[in-house]
């Protein structure tokens, strides 16, 4: 049986394989505005690399936002309807918490814009802020005042250097009873984006 | 702060002289910056922005974006994204139009007034007015160095 991992959130396209929770293959590139036309795409050439039929396939784990607009919407859709057809177990993952790094508490970032990032603090399982949006500012006061935690993602908004980030280490352990969607067809991106007052 | 930023107008005798403004601006470009287009229907909007995309070898023809809300042109030089947010009038406008605003290459904005909180601090503004037969009168307005720049060579030249 094997996990088919998915993440297309932000700028990259993410699709990996793993196998009781070893990864076995992966493509992780950046693919930003053609991640609609590619991600269905690369699904198929791994199978037939690794010599699987879609049968093979056990379980989907998808992160499911927040992130682009468009993006957060691109992997869940092909999740879902993977999960449905198959029949199989469907896991939602944070796209903030598949770039946390292990053994230490971690602040993921994505640049939200309009001056704001996206920011989400994991360390191991447990959740230290859970994921939400705020201005740039806030976000540099909570690293000031948390000068032992790793930086994890984007971070060039802040006037920091981005850091690299690895989304399916984390997919690959995503499959746990926290993550599990009930219906999977019901399952909607986080967008977490308000709307602007009109 | 006081300092005084660049404003420049004159008169465009035809369509193919504004057409020559988009094009004596499109190099001048860089990722992320914002141009907020100002002017009645038939005013040159979109002449102005044809101008713009075939100076950027984008080889697609340009038409007004008001149905679609934004266009996108990618095989140019520099990716152009043309924005009418005319139907985003007390709409929810969280639609990601932020990530072309502030992506990768040079946004145009019809109607900007509209989606205000996604407009950057800076920008060049360019107001086009029908002042009779072909006659348009051509504004722009800048609140940065960067655009400053742009306006001066503008001066220069127009």
């Amino acid at each position: 049986m094997y996990s088919l991992l998915l993440d297309s959130s932000n700028k990259n396209l993410s699709v990996g394989l793993g196998s009781n929770h070893v990864l076995v293959d992966q493509i992780s590139y950046d693919a930003w505005q053609k991640q609609s036309e590619l991600l269905v795409d690369e699904i198929g050439k791994m199978l037939k690399k690794n010599h699987l039929d879609r049968k093979d396939l056990g379980e989907v784990v998808v992160s499911k936002g927040p992130g682009s607009y468009t993006g957060v919407r691109i992997a869940m859709s092909v999740a879902k309807t993977i999960a449905f057809a198959l029949g199989i177990p469907l896991y939602l993952v944070s796209s903030l918490e598949v770039m946390k790094v292990a053994e230490k508490p971690t602040i993921c970032l994505m640049n939200a814009r309009s001056k704001r990032s996206y920011i989400g603090v994991y360390e191991g399982e447990k959740c230290l802020l859970a994921d939400t949006i705020l201005s740039n500012e806030d976000v540099l006061e909570y690293i000031k005042a948390n000068k032992s935690f790793a930086l994890s993602g984007e971070l060039t908004q802040l006037g920091l250097s981005d850091q690299p980030v690895d989304v399916l280490a984390n997919l690959l352990k995503g499959d746990c009873e926290k993550n599990l969607c009930r219906e999977p067809l019901a399952a909607k991106p986080v967008y977490l984006k308000d709307s602007y007052p009109v | 702060m006081g300092r005084h930023f660049m404003e420049y107008s004159f008169v465009s005798k035809s369509k193919e002289e504004t057409r020559k403004l988009g094009a004596f601006l499109a190099p001048k470009f860089v990722p992320g910056d914002v141009v907020l287009l100002k002017g009645d229907l038939g005013a040159g909007k979109t002449t102005l922005t044809s101008g713009v995309a075939e100076a950027l070898h984008v080889q697609d023809d340009v038409i007004s974006p008001t149905f679609n809300i934004m266009k996108c042109y990618f095989k140019g030089t520099l990716p152009l994204y043309h924005i009418d947010a005319y139907r985003l009038d007390h709409q929810n406008i969280e639609l990601g139009l932020d990530e072309y605003i502030e992506g990768d290459g040079v946004c145009f904005i019809e109607w900007p007034q509209y989606i205000k909180p996604l407009l950057p601090d800076e920008t060049l503004s360019i107001t086009l007015k029908n002042i009779g037969g072909d006659d348009r009168e051509i504004t722009l307005e800048s609140n940065s160095k960067h655009f400053d720049d742009m306006v001066k060579k503008v001066k220069e030249v127009f």
